[in-house]
């Protein structure tokens, strides 16, 4: 800074001029939206389309063996929501979390794109033409070679003419039948089911029973159709004082567990014991307690009940080696107590389950391919090498088979070692159909174009079979589709079955190999003799393992620990304590067959001899999101079969944990599993409940002011004062702030109240949306959670790459490293809360409370917002208006629930490293919501864009929108229909009944916050035997 | 730094400034028209200005409601009239022909999108009419090609607004309150500016909820 002019010749005067007028151009093309943009039309508008506008299909779910009714929302050409068919039998309207998100492998980024050929050791893409016309020449070798009866063919269980069709393809080509492998299929109850009902699955109806008794059957979780069980169940407890009572017994408290109103903590092993014991078959109650290691007194006052309770059910699950004849026990007791035809319906059977082959078969297709017998293998819809103890060897097996072939759509364990794959087509791009109940057909039709150049399966059987002159007589039609037309009346029958999904029918039905025989276990020697029983169950979310690659599915809290994106081993807090084990403590499990290693979580519902891990995650192939994510515990189990049914043992043997000396944070969502007070979950006992009298209804249509049921802000609704907490206040949730937002208590001296006065002339502040909880029905199974996900553009944030920069260009690559942090991005979220069990005993209960915007009327939120980007609309709803947020996040800070999620990374910015949806993923996204981006608050909107959707329908039918006319995704999809969204000043739509119901309260009412989202409170049932606990 | 300076350098900044707003309003005006349209009817005119620029500007300057300064127009590309892969005459096909918007938009009044025409509505007269003018065997070569026309956008808010096409249609406004006398226009520019303020105007003089959730979501 010597002189005007510098030495080198630049001036300062220049350089600011310089710098000005770059600022000006920087203005200029940064202010502009101008951004060259293509409106590319269509080439010829497809029937029945309007772009922008969405098309729905009913279909069929294939995510389990169930084969529930889906509804595909599709907008312009692409699959961007699945929602129940209400018309379908089964699963009448609801869908479970795995069902939800089907979607994730429809448009899953590690698909295969094509047909795949192994060329010196590496798979290559390759055309369909090369790929079928390989596949016909090795067919035709094994045929000339005479060992095609040696031939093995492993499709996945599931229910519809398939099956049965792909044995006529495999009979043409001289092999034999093929093995409906199901890994999560529950074999010992199927077996048990077979011999003492005399069909595999027959209908259960909870409901019609006073008291329910579950050996291990996780029936919420696992456990058969879960989706019927969970609207049965719901239904059941959906009566409240009259609600069965629930008793579990078992070693560890899954989600079916926790939400029983008493739990017996058996060791693993003894539940033979007990369920003799309930049945009075030759062991005493004494002896099963010991044995089970629980309190003789429990068991007997469970034994009296039982004895004393008509019509009870008793089911039983469980997966040791006697897993049948723990079934077969309870069947017997069901019988002895008239339970048949009450609330066991063999009539009713579900179909789904009916040629499920059993571990066994995959075991002694395994000694058949590991002895060089097997000429040519062909894998669809199944992972064996994944599903199966790597003590069997499958992989090692399979690698001697000369010619592979794999029909999966995903690079998983067992595709990864094939030499041919023909990818198949998802089930949304494909033909089908299934049989949910006998009596039942459903359809399966293509929802969009395939995403891949994928192939269904059963197309590709028949252009095989119709390349070869010696089978196309089987064959007739050119296509699986047109065979479905031939099959079901024709095209115009087909075509009006369709539109509904469902009709009466059947499916092409096919008989069911003989079963491979069960080796008996053997025993002792597999089992070890570490001080821990092992309890290894299928993950109700993953499964056992198909789940893995769907980021929801990863990232979506187990609803029992809250534990994502990694796996963990419970441990129950008194072996805890002795060990000097704390959560996160990485602790090594071992047994004869191998070990694994993870971080304990200090678990209050395991059995206190018994540690557990799920299944679901290590997968060391089947594409990013699951790849080393977690371990396998399938590598601590010993090829240990339950003799009757030929089902892999997962409980059984014995492990010793110990400590690595590692410790890492547990990637869970949840910050204490204990209320502290806060009355977060609230329960009222069944007695209790019976001694409040059903209130009169404050708001009838009766009485209805001419504004349509709503009442006058200051009238009936208990407010007068303004800030004194008031439980009078639920009829029409007109908290005065929102009646009142900007008028005269806002403005003592003004008369005015803005567009907040229902009479304003924008009609705006007509209704107040709002919404009830049953925390009687709620699970906690977590279905709404991955419906809000679907619906609303929801990023996931715990896969490795997603992690921050520690230091420039180092990535903290932990999977969930987001999640440890707490920035998870759930609008809404399942909170589990325990009561009682401080001591470590089994006596506790659970409360499952599904946490999101509470669109408080009163909202704490708004008022600390320094750019007014939330506010409370004058329908109700607490807003966030993404395009004003500067993410000072103080809205966040000041939110008692804790509802508001930032985006810390630019998840929903495809060039950033943290993009949550890679191509095609981000086809999913729904165009009627906002995908944020980096920096911007978001929080449950109430599914705003359905109020809108609706409002504009009903404006251009020129009519008001109806009552219970739509819902949100989360009341959409609940299989507990513990949800219900709608207008709660408006007294004909259900919430507005809701509201009211003498079980009513809100969270946090004493903080004044006026909320919209009102819960009902959960009802207990206590053991007779012992005092009340609520 | 010397009084001088010091003095010489504040108002120095502040002309920048003013000089870089006015700047930034005049090209938010004339953003798109500028590439195209000659400046200045000099000797080394720009090449390809469009045959009708004279008419062009006509109707922009008449029709377009606002000038630099009404609604900030300097954060949107108001009056932008970019070339389109085929110049497609709207004078003739709504005013000679009396065609309605929505044969061709058909979806406007039942889509939150208005929808373009399927390649194939308009082949569906000119498989016949005008087969051998040149613009119409562009059309003609994309339909043959199976290639839509990747016509270039002129009407755009945010991907953090929602505009629903048939709320407003079926509330009986008129295409041209947003769009201008397209009828007229030999070439479609935006005739809106867009903004916030000029969506909110209306909805508050039509009473209509205005609130930002009708709208941001």
């Amino acid at each position: 800074m010597s002189t005007e002019t510098g030495s080198d010749g630049v001036k300062r005067r220049d350089f600011l001029k310089v710098l000005g007028v770059t600022g000006a151009a920087g203005a200029m093309v940064g202010c502009s939206s101008e951004r060259v943009e293509k409106l590319i039309p269509y080439l010829v508008n497809p029937d029945h389309t309007v772009a922008g506008v969405s098309n729905y299909y009913a279909t069929t779910c294939r995510e389990c063996a169930a084969a529930c009714g889906v509804i595909a929302e599709v907008r312009d050409g692409r699959a961007i929501k699945l929602e129940g068919n209400p018309e379908h039998p089964l699963s009448r309207g609801a869908l479970c979390a795995k069902g939800q998100s089907a979607l994730q492998g429809l448009y899953n980024p590690d698909r295969y794109r094509g047909p795949m050929v192994r060329e010196n050791g590496v798979l290559v893409a390759t055309t369909w033409d090369k790929a079928l016309e390989l596949l016909g020449q090795k067919l035709g070798e094994v045929r000339s070679a005479g060992t095609a009866g040696r031939a093995a063919f492993v499709n996945q269980a599931e229910s519809g003419s398939f099956p049965a069709l792909l044995d006529q393809w495999l009979a043409a080509h001289g092999m034999p039948q093929h093995v409906a492998y199901d890994a999560d299929a529950n074999l010992g109850t199927l077996e048990a089911n077979r011999q003492a009902y005399g069909t595999p699955w027959p209908a259960l109806d909870f409901g019609a029973a006073r008291l329910i008794v579950s050996i291990g059957a996780d029936f919420l979780d696992d456990w058969g159709a879960v989706v019927p069980n969970q609207l049965a169940w719901a239904e059941a407890r959906g009566k409240l004082e009259d609600a069965p009572r629930f008793v579990y017994i078992g070693a560890r408290r899954s989600l079916t567990g926790l939400n029983a109103d008493e739990w017996i903590a058996a060791r693993p092993g003894s539940e033979l014991a007990i369920a003799r014991a309930l049945q009075g078959a030759g062991v005493t109650i004494a002896e099963a307690a010991e044995a089970a290691g629980v309190p003789a007194a429990q068991l007997q006052a469970l034994a009296t009940e039982l004895n004393a309770t008509r019509p009870s059910l008793v089911v039983a699950g469980t997966r040791g080696p006697d897993a049948t004849d723990v079934a077969l026990a309870a069947a017997a007791i069901n019988q002895a107590a008239g339970n048949v035809g009450v609330t066991v319906k063999p009539a009713e059977a579900v179909a789904s389950y009916d040629r499920v082959a059993s571990y066994s078969d995959i075991r002694a297709l395994s000694t058949r391919m590991a002895a060089g017998e097997v000429p040519i293998v062909f894998v669809r819809g199944a992972n064996p090498v994944f599903t199966t103890p790597p003590a069997l060897g499958f992989a090692a097996a399979m690698e001697k088979v000369p010619f592979k072939v794999s029909f999966s759509s995903f690079p998983d364990e067992t595709a990864e070692l094939c030499d041919l794959i023909l990818p198949d087509s998802h089930a949304l791009e494909s033909w089908g159909d299934a049989q949910p109940l006998r009596g039942t057909l459903a359809l399966q039709q293509p929802s969009m174009e395939p995403v891949f150049n994928t192939r269904p399966t059963a197309d590709v059987l028949f252009s095989v079979a119709r390349a070869n002159q010696a089978t196309a007589g089987g064959f007739p039609q050119p296509s699986y589709r047109d065979w479905l037309i031939a099959r079901n009346g024709g095209p115009r029958a087909f075509a009006e079955l369709l539109a509904s999904g469902v009709a009466s029918g059947t499916v092409l039905e096919g008989t069911a190999p003989a079963r491979a025989a069960a080796v008996e276990s053997p025993a002792a020697a597999q089992q070890g003799d570490g001080d821990f029983h092992l309890f290894v169950y299928p993950s109700p979310l993953l499964g056992t393992g198909a789940g893995g690659n769907k980021p929801w599915l990863q990232e979506l809290a187990d609803p029992v620990t809250k534990i994502s994106w990694q796996s963990w081993v419970e441990i129950h807090p008194n072996a805890a304590t002795r060990l000097g084990i704390r959560n996160g403590d990485h602790l090594t499990v071992t047994t004869p067959a191998g070990r694994i290693t993870a971080p304990a979580f200090v678990y209050l519902g395991i059995q206190p001899d018994t540690v557990a891990v799920a299944l679901g995650r290590g997968h060391t192939a089947y594409g990013r999101y699951a790849k080393g994510i977690g371990v396998n515990p399938l590598s601590l189990l010993g090829s240990v079969e339950d003799a009757r049914s030929g089902a892999l043992a997962l409980s059984g043997s014995r492990a010793s944990v110990t400590r690595t000396g590692d410790h890492s944070q547990v990637v869970t969502t949840e910050g204490s599993a204990r209320q502290h007070g806060r009355g977060i979950a609230q329960a009222i006992t069944a007695s209790e409940l019976r001694t409040i009298p059903v209130p009169v209804q404050r708001v009838t249509s009766a009485d209805a002011t001419p504004a349509e049921g709503v009442l006058p802000p200051g009238e009936g609704d208990g407010h007068d004062i303004p800030g004194m907490p008031n439980t009078a206040f639920l009829p029409g949730l007109r908290s005065p702030v929102a009646a009142d937002a900007q008028g005269e208590y806002a403005y003592p001296n003004s008369a005015a109240t803005g567009m907040y006065d229902p009479e304003h002339w924008s009609g705006m502040a007509k209704r107040r949306w709002a919404m009830t909880v049953d925390l009687a029905r709620c699970t906690g199974c977590s279905a709404c959670v991955v419906a809000c996900y679907a619906e609303n553009n929801i990023p996931t944030v715990g896969a490795p790459w997603q992690g921050r920069a520690t230091s420039p260009g180092v990535w903290d690559e932990t999977p969930g490293a987001n999640i440890i942090k707490g920035r998870e991005m759930t609008w809404l979220r399942l909170e589990r809360y325990f009561e009682g069990g401080e001591d470590g005993s089994s006596d506790f209960e659970t409360r499952f409370v599904p946490m999101l915007c509470q669109h408080c009327g009163n909202a704490p939120c708004e008022p600390v917002c320094p750019v007014y980007a939330t506010y409370h609309s004058p329908d109700g709803l607490n807003v966030q208006v993404y395009n004003r947020c500067v993410g000072t996040r103080y809205c966040s800070n000041n939110c008692p629930y804790k509802v508001r999620y930032f985006n810390w990374f630019g998840y929903g910015e495809p060039d950033r490293r943290q993009y949550a949806f890679p191509e095609p993923l981000n086809w999913q996204l729904n165009p009627d919501v906002t995908v944020r981006g980096k920096g911007v608050m978001e929080k449950c909107t109430f599914c705003v864009q359905r109020v809108r959707e609706a409002e504009h329908r009903a404006r251009a039918e020129g009519r008001d929108v109806r009552p219970d006319e739509f819902t949100t995704a989360c009341a959409q999809g609940c299989p507990s229909r513990a949800i219900t969204f709608g207008d709660a000043a408006d007294a004909s739509w259900s919430v507005a009944q809701l509201a009211v119901d003498r079980r009513a309260y809100h969270v946090f009412e004493e903080l004044n916050t006026f909320t919209a989202v009102v819960y009902l409170k959960k009802v207990n049932h206590p053991s007779p035997a012992t005092p009340a606990q609520a | 730094m010397t009084r001088r300076r010091k003095w010489a350098a504040i108002p120095g900044l502040a002309l920048i400034a003013v000089t870089a707003t006015v700047l930034s309003a005049y090209s938010g005006a004339q953003a798109g028209g500028a590439g195209q349209v000659a400046p200045a009817p000099q000797a080394t005119a720009a090449p390809a200005a469009p045959r009708d620029t004279v008419a062009l500007r006509q109707a922009r300057d008449t029709m377009a409601a606002s000038g630099p300064w009404a609604y900030s127009a300097a954060s949107t590309p108001q009056g932008r009239a970019p070339q389109q892969p085929i110049d497609f005459p709207h004078p003739q096909h709504v005013q000679s022909l009396q065609m309605n918007c929505l044969y061709c938009h058909s979806t406007a009044n039942k889509s939150p999108d208005p929808g373009m025409p399927a390649v194939n509505t308009c082949m569906g007269c000119h498989t016949i009419i005008g087969a051998g003018l040149p613009e119409i065997q562009k059309l003609q070569k994309y339909y043959a090609d199976s290639t839509p026309i990747p016509w270039v956008r002129v009407h755009k808010v945010p991907d953090y607004v929602q505009f629903p096409h048939m709320a407003h249609v079926n509330a009986d406004v008129q295409c041209q309150t947003c769009h201008g006398d397209v009828q007229k226009m030999p070439r479609v520019f935006q005739y809106s500016s867009l903004n916030m303020g000029w969506c909110v105007n209306c909805h508050v003089e039509n009473k209509v909820r205005y609130d930002c959730s009708t709208c941001h979501y």
